[in-house]
């Protein structure tokens, strides 16, 4: 290497349809460093490593690789100066295979692309992938059809395509958001190795121990702009968390909860998932009244089947679900659950909480609508519905709300969820069932989540999280139950000892029940 | 393969002191995915690309043999400002406005119902039954026979939609089929018991006077007040009570819908057999109003019309009244080159599919949006 800087952006201004992602960033990426990229949702990082993989066209600034000017014309083009990128939203094709994803996403070669059959050219690539697999000690078996894979390996062969593609040039885009923690030290440890062999590698995060504990060098972006780059031992998290929000970040103090009686049993839930695999196989607990109940766990351990169940999302399943006073919820349909006051924010915001297409107000109002709230089944009062929606976006603090016409799908995830929120919370729940309320949220966003969770709480609602985030268990929980193989494998009271639920996420609880 | 455009190392390392000025990065042209519209530059958009579509239609007519002057006289001069075409384009319109309507309202519950001709020929067999049986007394026959049409029409939507929630049944196949099966039908009835005894043709016997629809003041028939009475209860079903919020969450994210609250089943249901008992009353209205008895070719074009007017109309049931009536007066502007300029009618079929192909790809244009960068060339 000639020259010290990887990668140079300077003076790069993107907008979309009106909206300034970027504005005059500056970022310098040098050979043999892990570099992270910090930042609150919608600061702008992502588009700049998207810039700078090709993927977006910039309105101005410059793109420097080993200090030479260089254009890209799309991400073929940042292949060729072995730029890779792995998303966020891994794009791999799941009907096929591990070797078929990467196949696709290989340069032409001269060389080799012609000779042989497509089986024999697979083949050839199968070998390559066992050898680069085992050299960064990743375990794939290149045969795999990729949907059968869990996240945390899907995530490998993202990282595979890339490589083996020859980037030089590694960027991460907030690739530990899925992975549990021991997952997440293992794939930071190897990237780290592949920096030290003299590769650049750039971090996308929000998570201040990742960059603590992992970079060499972080800059700091807010609002589209680079604030400022520096050495991560030298700051303390306080301080980079001043960075990256502007101001303190809200902090909450735990309160002890007062525990009332069992509001919600759940008895010996059981069902076959796809093959076997993340099916539930007995879950019981018992979610009492002015509780936080969190459910920690390794990724698809029947954590999603868990909660489709207990939301009333169609899963085929075997078992009783209590609801004191009521009788057996599986019997109710969703109208009848918003008439018992339940609260459900599922993990997948767009997929089964909004409709991204239709309007805020909409996405506010309908969940109240067949109570007649908003007029008879002959006239919807649009005007009163809106009022209440008004009333509640300013309430909930959603913020980005320019029109209450506004397509919900243009909120930032954090301001989605707490609309989200705003809707389910409208009626005073007295139960609440979430899954991953945290996910994809800043730091700001998530603590305010979290304060009306515990808001919930302390207004005597009984409240189930299921979240993969152990950081965000321990917060918000009264009481830890950890799910293993579609069970609830151990029981903690606060204050929790982290080792050991880390021991019985992966299945050694030793004892079950503290 | 692209050594020598574009050389994996650019030069010798040049490190530059200052960045240069021109943005190196950027494109002169971007694609961009637009995020929102506001309305009234899609409806300006759309009339574009209809504008478009109609002066490649004009030149193909042109090219066809008809003269520059006398295609303006056609559709335009003689059908707006003729009283004798005016009647006759509102007189078509009426039925294309209620197939229009009976697509708008299945599209908006995401059921492809490309079984209106079926549902249509189901309208008007039951009302012809009711005429051949001689059902009720004189003054109630005509209602009688509408309401007959209503639930024929209905009746034959309610098999595919629940197939298709039952049992997943593809409704684009099903309703397609039953169309078929409708027609085998009514051709089994015209050969067969239904056949008029006056004469050797396959149609049934001719309506009796009260049997068939009133002219209303100035010779319009009232097959136009009727549908234009369906348009408003159309609108008010999609525009202001309670189903309308619930069929755009049915639209939008069917899981959302039915995770929120909105009954999803009853909702697809019910829009489903209101567009069946719409294309059943269509039915109705062409056998009472037009030809005053069941006729073998009745319903031919208007399943494709109501599936392009929906199309066109993106479901807005006032915009398919306005393209119902565009519709009508093609249809009947089509009818007078066929006599004076032996244009075959399957002219006017092309003239459809020009305008959707257009509008369709107006579609581009709405969402996204194609912007200069600044800068260029380095």
């Amino acid at each position: 290497m000639s020259s010290l800087n990887a990668i140079q952006l300077t003076g790069v201004s993107k907008s979309f349809d009106g909206f300034m992602a970027l504005s005059q960033a500056d970022f310098t990426a040098k050979w043999g460093e892990v570099h992270a990229l910090l930042g609150e949702n919608g600061a702008g990082k992502s588009s700049l490593m998207n810039i700078a993989a090709g993927l977006y066209a910039p309105e101005s600034g410059s793109l420097f690789i080993d200090d030479n000017p260089v254009r890209l014309n799309g991400p073929r083009d940042a292949s060729r100066y072995r730029i890779g990128m792995v998303h966020q939203h891994f794009k791999l094709v799941k009907p096929f295979s591990v070797a078929e994803n990467i196949l696709l996403a290989l340069p032409e070669q001269p060389g080799n692309a012609v000779r042989g059959s497509h089986r024999q050219r697979l083949r050839e690539l199968e070998q390559r992938i066992r050898e680069k697999a085992t050299e960064l000690g990743f375990a794939i078996d290149p045969a795999q059809i990729t949907e059968t894979l869990s996240v945390a390996e899907q995530q490998r062969v993202e990282i595979l395509k890339v490589l083996l593609a020859g980037a030089r040039i590694l960027i991460l885009d907030e690739p530990t958001a899925v992975l549990t923690d021991q997952e997440a030290e293992r794939l930071l440890e190897t990237v780290r190795a592949f920096a030290r062999q003299g590769a650049a590698v750039i971090l996308v995060t929000h998570k201040m121990s990742d960059v603590k504990r992992f970079a060499d060098r972080v800059t700091v972006m807010r609002g589209g702009r680079t604030i400022q780059t520096l050495d991560p031992q030298a700051v303390s998290v306080p301080e980079l968390v001043r960075l990256t929000v502007g101001e303190s970040a809200p902090s909450s103090e735990y309160q002890p909860a007062a525990p009332g009686e069992v509001r919600l049993q759940v008895r010996d839930l059981r069902s076959t998932g796809a093959g076997g695999h993340g099916a539930l196989n007995g879950v019981s607990l018992d979610l009492r009244a002015g509780e936080i109940y969190g459910i920690a766990g390794v990724g698809g351990n029947g954590q999603s089947e868990l909660a489709n169940v207990l939301m009333g999302l169609p899963e085929p399943c075997e078992g009783t679900l209590e609801l004191a006073g009521f009788g057996d919820l599986r019997r109710a349909g969703s109208e009848q659950r918003r008439e018992l006051r339940i609260a459900a924010i599922p993990a997948d915001r767009y997929g089964t909480a909004l409709a991204g297409e239709l309007s805020v107000a909409e996405n506010f109002g309908v969940g109240q609508i067949h109570s007649g709230r908003y007029g008879s089944f002959f006239r919807l009062r649009r005007k009163r519905l809106e009022a209440e929606a008004a009333k509640a976006v300013a309430g909930f603090d959603v913020q980005g709300v320019r029109s209450l016409k506004q397509k919900a799908a243009l909120l930032s995830g954090g301001n989605a969820q707490k609309l989200v929120i705003a809707r389910e919370f409208s009626r005073d729940p007295q139960l609440v069932l979430v899954h991953s309320p945290s996910r994809g949220l800043d730091v700001r966003a998530s603590a305010a989540v979290h304060g009306r969770l515990r808001a919930a709480r302390d207004g005597g609602a009984a409240v189930l999280v299921i979240s993969e985030d152990l950081d965000e268990v321990l917060a918000l929980a009264d009481r830890i139950g950890v799910m293993h193989a579609g069970r609830i494998v151990a029981e903690f009271d606060r204050p929790a000892d982290r080792q050991a639920i880390g021991k019985a996420m992966v299945g050694n609880a030793g004892a079950s029940h503290e | 393969m692209n050594e020598q455009v574009r050389p994996l190392i650019v030069e010798q390392a040049r490190p530059p002191a200052r960045p240069p000025r021109s943005p190196l990065l950027a494109r002169r042209y971007t694609l961009e995915i637009r995020q929102q519209l506001a309305w009234h530059w899609q409806a300006l958009i759309i009339a574009a690309a209809l504008v478009l579509g109609l002066g490649i239609s004009a030149a193909i007519l042109m090219a066809a043999g008809v003269p520059a002057g006398e295609l303006l006289n056609e559709f335009v001069i003689l059908t707006v400002f003729d009283a004798q075409s005016l009647k006759a384009v509102l007189f078509q319109a009426a039925p294309m406005i209620l197939v229009g309507l009976a697509g708008c309202m299945a599209f908006r519950a995401k059921f492809w119902n490309l079984g209106l001709e079926g549902q249509m020929i189901w309208g008007a067999i039951g009302a012809t039954a009711i005429s051949l049986f001689d059902i009720g007394p004189q003054a109630l026959r005509l209602p009688l026979m509408l309401a007959a049409a209503v639930l024929c029409g209905l009746a034959w939507a309610l098999a595919p939609v629940l197939l298709k929630l039952r049992l997943k049944v593809n409704e684009i196949i099903s309703t397609l089929m039953l169309n078929y099966l409708a027609i085998n039908f009514l051709l089994h009835l015209l050969y067969g018991s239904w056949k008029d005894p006056k004469s050797s043709f396959p149609y049934s016997p001719q309506f009796q006077p009260f049997e068939r629809l009133p002219e209303l003041f100035d010779g319009i028939s009232a097959a136009v007040p009727l549908a234009l009475v369906v348009a408003l209860l159309a609108l008010w079903f999609l525009g202001i009570s309670r189903a309308g919020l619930y069929l755009r969450f049915v639209d939008a994210n069917p899981r959302v819908a039915g995770a929120v609250g909105v009954p999803v089943q009853k909702m697809i249901v019910g829009t489903v057999l209101i567009s069946g008992a719409m294309a059943g009353i269509a039915g109705f209205l062409v056998t009472a109003g037009q030809e005053g008895r069941l006729t073998q070719s009745f319903y031919q074009g208007y399943g494709f019309s109501g599936i392009l007017i929906a199309f066109l109309a993106r479901n807005n049931p006032v915009a398919a009244l306005v393209v119902a009536l565009l519709m009508a007066t093609l249809f009947v502007a089509g009818r007078s080159l066929q006599v004076f300029y032996q244009i075959p009618f399957s002219m006017v079929q092309l003239i459809q599919a020009i305008l959707v192909i257009c509008v369709a790809s107006s579609d581009f244009f709405i969402r996204h949006r194609i912007r200069r960068v600044q800068g260029g060339e380095s």
